[in-house]
């Protein structure tokens, strides 16, 4: 009995003991907490991130975020201001790795001089050579070397080291888009050194080691990595391609579920999510505790598209017929609360501009719907499937009935139909559907790249199976004309067409709901669509 | 005697073991065909950007063997499945045992949590009414119990969020198994509680056990009902029995009666209810794990799922059967134990 209590007053002993130890920890913890908590910012996102190689398959947007923070390329974009927040510059290229670059005289010879002080997070020196391998390795995995392609950079032999500090890039003609491409998510300069050295006979370009591990110069480094959980980055002062970023640490975590993310900022634990319900976002706006920056997402669009090689709308006249019954104003207001730039409703009285995504020369008139209809054979309707995919159900499903309601009106039934979104991208490759809503983002905002990828091919991009010869000759003659003003005229030219014979209609830009604690500034909309922590600040 | 009563067991063991098998290898076979008849093309869905041409389709869809027919893919599933491997998931890039190992353990950490909680509030619960059935507190627990089943998990763990995190703040923000501002404690078991304790580290398990506290909640309000239901059921049908009436002739005292007597008898299919309980809160509560961002295996194969990501699904399918199995098996030993009469076959 007696060794039992004393046995019972040990462990009561040990249990107090534990306690004020565990509250004196918790009482610096708070401390210690305070002073770094206004230099952390705590961001929650919907998806998680996957690897911390961005040219690996499959890897997640978010993933393509954390790469851009970590890593440095040789040139980015200026940014500036639209609405209320700041857009990259798609115009205006400066330099984070290269101090400075020369064009020739026939656009087919880029020299980069790199900056003589940069260094990789460990501390070796950033040279040509750490450039070279980072941009062969590029090319060597198929999905990144697809985008380079569309900036004619294909060959290792076209990047050339002329010495420790100057890079050549030659191509066989000028391609517009071989300077951007050096700039996007992929082409990120890695730490050959070090890679190499973690790489194997049958993985050469380091990937398995580089999926999980970064080896970069970049303005944060990766201080620890929970896949599927969280990610936590730290300042890295010895940083050369910009300022120094306000913010220490960076803590990026998955919170999958959309009401969390809201309540979680709301309550100011967290400091920004990007990714809430629309209507979570109108709330949030309402009710003032928290920042909502809305930023048009400058390189993308949502549309509805008509498969033009199936009847009914191989008729050209049917596919305007649809686009003059769509319920614009109806869809823009109550899809998305009337937030992003409307790409229907363009007064016929204005120029053609040389750009795109532009607005349309389409606005609801079922009168002249129904004319155009009756002029291509289909004067009583037709029956149709309208698809969407789950995830964009929140935007989708609203329009979805009202264009069932609309088209009714003009005699077409609408089925609707809401598909996994594995089984959407396979029937829209494999071009099975007749008629559906998508949003596509192009990183590259420059009307000929546009054309290219949703205007022509037998592929994914392609969404309105659009196929006209003449169009494809005028893609490929703008992609090299050097001529401005040609260049512009071509782009018109293009514009028209895609008016006349509207293989997808477009609606909108969306915008982006950046929504934030009130003291955090400097948002920025990247053509990726993750977040740049470099330009964030919190004011006190 | 002892050395065939040993025998005896492990024999016992053997037979169930390979009895399971036909099971396992049958769910193995039927989710492997299953995720490739399901409309999808994981090659397709997963080629992106301007990479994303005929050539490039096909290429990817050799990577991942899905270019060969369905038996020789089936075949080379199961040599890999022979040595372990379970194959790699595109969603998150790293081999799927990996990713069962580390979130597995986040999964049971939380559902025998909330299964102990459940059992703590629906056994005395359903004992109490079938004591007095058709009275007050009878009716009280009826309305409970149906408030519970009936609210969806994801409402009840949306309504806690609200109530105990954004109104009264008592509680953690939702966000997984630790406040991100703590550091983790080396994982050993990957049970956080047991983690810590390790460690230690006496902080951190409280700061753990207030994270659990919500989602465990959510999650046992939603099992108490057939837990309580049951008992109560098999407590009245064992009430009015022979023995019982004896035991109280004799002048037993109530609390030996009930639970000596009542309870020790009506236990056996509650414990059925239990099992079939666990293996439900580990495998299908997806909604509280997305709710509180818990790193679990049912919003990973969920994500999987729905990105076509095969082995994952897999995996997991293949996971759940044998815990399944595993939970029968227990179970089944439980039975003896409460009652000797019940002997394993």
């Amino acid at each position: 009995m007696k060794t039992g209590r004393t046995a019972c007053a040990m462990v009561a002993r040990h249990i107090v003991l534990a306690a004020i130890g565990g509250l004196v920890a918790l009482a610096g913890f708070s401390n210690a907490f305070a002073q770094t908590r206004a230099e952390t910012l705590r961001v929650v996102t919907g998806a998680s991130i996957n690897t911390l190689d961005a040219s690996m398959s499959a890897a997640t947007r978010e993933s393509y975020g954390i790469s851009w923070n970590v890593y440095d390329r040789l040139a980015t974009w200026e940014t500036r201001k639209l609405g209320a927040g700041e857009v990259f510059d798609f115009n205006r290229m400066k330099g984070e790795l290269a101090e400075s670059w020369e064009v020739s005289a026939d656009g087919r010879v880029i020299t980069f001089r790199l900056r003589k002080d940069a260094v990789f997070h460990d501390g070796t020196p950033v040279t040509t050579e750490d450039v070279k391998w980072s941009l062969d390795r590029v090319l060597a995995q198929k999905g990144p070397a697809g985008q380079m392609a569309t900036g004619s950079l294909t060959r290792p032999e076209q990047f050339e080291i002329v010495d420790r500090h100057t890079l050549r890039v030659t191509m066989e003609r000028a391609d517009r888009l071989a300077l951007p491409n050096l700039g996007v998510v992929f082409p990120v300069i890695i730490n050959s050194k070090l890679a190499r050295s973690k790489a194997a006979p049958d993985d050469p370009w380091a990937t398995k080691w580089l999926a999980e591990n970064a080896a970069a110069s970049g303005a944060y480094a990766v201080e620890s990595w929970k896949p599927g959980e969280h990610i936590v980055l730290r300042r890295f002062d010895g940083w050369k391609g910009g300022p120094l970023p306000y913010f220490r640490r960076i803590i990026v975590q998955h919170v999958p579920e959309a009401a969390t993310r809201k309540t979680l900022v709301e309550k100011g634990d967290a400091d920004l999510a990007t990714d809430l319900n629309p209507n979570d976002v109108m709330e949030l706006e309402r009710g003032g505790r928290v920042k909502v920056v809305s930023v048009p997402q400058i390189n993308g669009f949502s549309f509805v598209a008509f498969n033009s090689r199936v009847p009914p709308y191989d008729n050209v006249k049917v596919r305007q017929a649809l686009s003059y019954a769509l319920p614009y104003s109806d869809m823009f207001k109550g899809a998305v609360f009337s937030r992003g730039v409307p790409l229907y409703g363009r007064k016929d009285s204005l120029p053609i501009r040389p750009e795109y995504p532009t607005p349309y020369p389409y606005e609801t008139n079922l009168v002249k719907a129904k004319h155009l209809l009756a002029e291509a054979g289909h004067p009583n309707g037709f029956a149709t499937t309208f698809s969407f995919n789950v995830t964009s159900a929140s935007v989708a499903e609203p329009m979805a009935v009202l264009i069932k309601e609309s088209l009714a009106k003009i005699g077409v039934q609408v089925e609707i139909q809401k598909l996994p979104d594995a089984q959407m991208a396979t029937m829209v490759t494999e071009k099975k559907l007749p008629f559906f809503a998508e949003s596509s983002f192009a990183w590259l905002p420059s009307p000929d790249y546009f054309f290219r990828i949703y205007y022509r091919g037998d592929w994914r991009w392609n969404f309105g199976s659009y196929s006209n010869a003449e169009f494809e000759k005028q893609i490929e003659e703008a992609r090299w004309e050097r001529d401005a003003k040609r260049y512009d005229q071509l782009v018109v030219s293009m514009v028209e067409a895609a008016f006349r014979d509207v293989p997808m209609m477009p609606l909108w830009q969306p915008a982006v709901d950046a929504v934030m604690a009130k003291e955090i500034s400097g948002f920025t909309y990247w053509f990726h669509r993750q977040v740049d922590y470099r330009q964030l600040k919190r004011a006190r | 005697m002892i050395g065939n009563g040993q025998r005896g067991a492990l024999l016992f063991l053997v037979r169930r073991l390979s009895a399971a098998l036909p099971v396992l290898l049958g769910v193995a076979i039927f989710t492997f065909v299953l995720m490739r008849v399901l409309p999808g093309d994981p090659a397709i869905f997963f080629a992106s950007g301007p990479a994303a041409g005929e050539e490039e389709i096909r290429e990817l869809r050799a990577k991942m063997g899905l270019d060969r027919s369905i038996p020789e893919q089936l075949w080379i599933y199961f040599k890999d499945l022979a040595s372990g491997n379970l194959g790699m998931s595109l969603t998150t890039g790293r081999p799927v045992v990996a990713d069962i190992a580390e979130r597995l353990p986040a999964s049971l950490e939380l559902a025998l949590f909330a299964l102990v909680i459940a059992l703590a509030i629906a056994l005395p619960l359903g004992v109490a009414a079938a004591l007095s059935p058709g009275s007050i507190l009878d009716h009280a627990v009826r309305m409970i119990c149906t408030a519970g089943v009936s609210l969806p998990t994801f409402v009840t763990g949306l309504i806690l969020i609200y109530v105990f995190y954004y109104l009264l703040g008592v509680a953690p923000d939702p966000t997984g198994r630790l406040n991100i501002f703590l550091i983790a404690p080396p994982s050993r078991t990957g049970f956080l509680l047991v983690d810590t304790l390790i460690a230690g580290d006496f902080a951190t398990f409280m700061a753990a056990l207030h994270q659990l506290a919500l989602p465990s909640a959510t999650m046992s309000i939603y099992v108490l009902a057939p837990i309580a239901r049951m008992t109560r059921a098999s407590m009245l049908a064992v009430l009015s029995s022979d023995f019982v009436r004896t035991a109280v002739a004799m002048g037993l005292g109530r609390g030996t009666v009930i639970v000596v007597y009542a309870f020790r008898n009506a236990v056996i299919p509650v414990l059925t209810t239990v099992g079939v309980v666990f293996s439900s809160m580990l495998g299908a509560n997806v909604l509280v794990e997305k709710v509180f961002s818990w790193p679990g295996v049912g919003s990973y194969a969920l994500d999987a799922l729905l990105g076509s990501d095969y082995a994952p699904v897999q995996g997991f399918v293949l996971l759940m059967a044998i815990i399944f199995v595993a939970v029968n098996f227990l179970i089944d030993t439980l039975y003896s134990l409460a009652d000797p009469r019940v002997t394993v076959e």
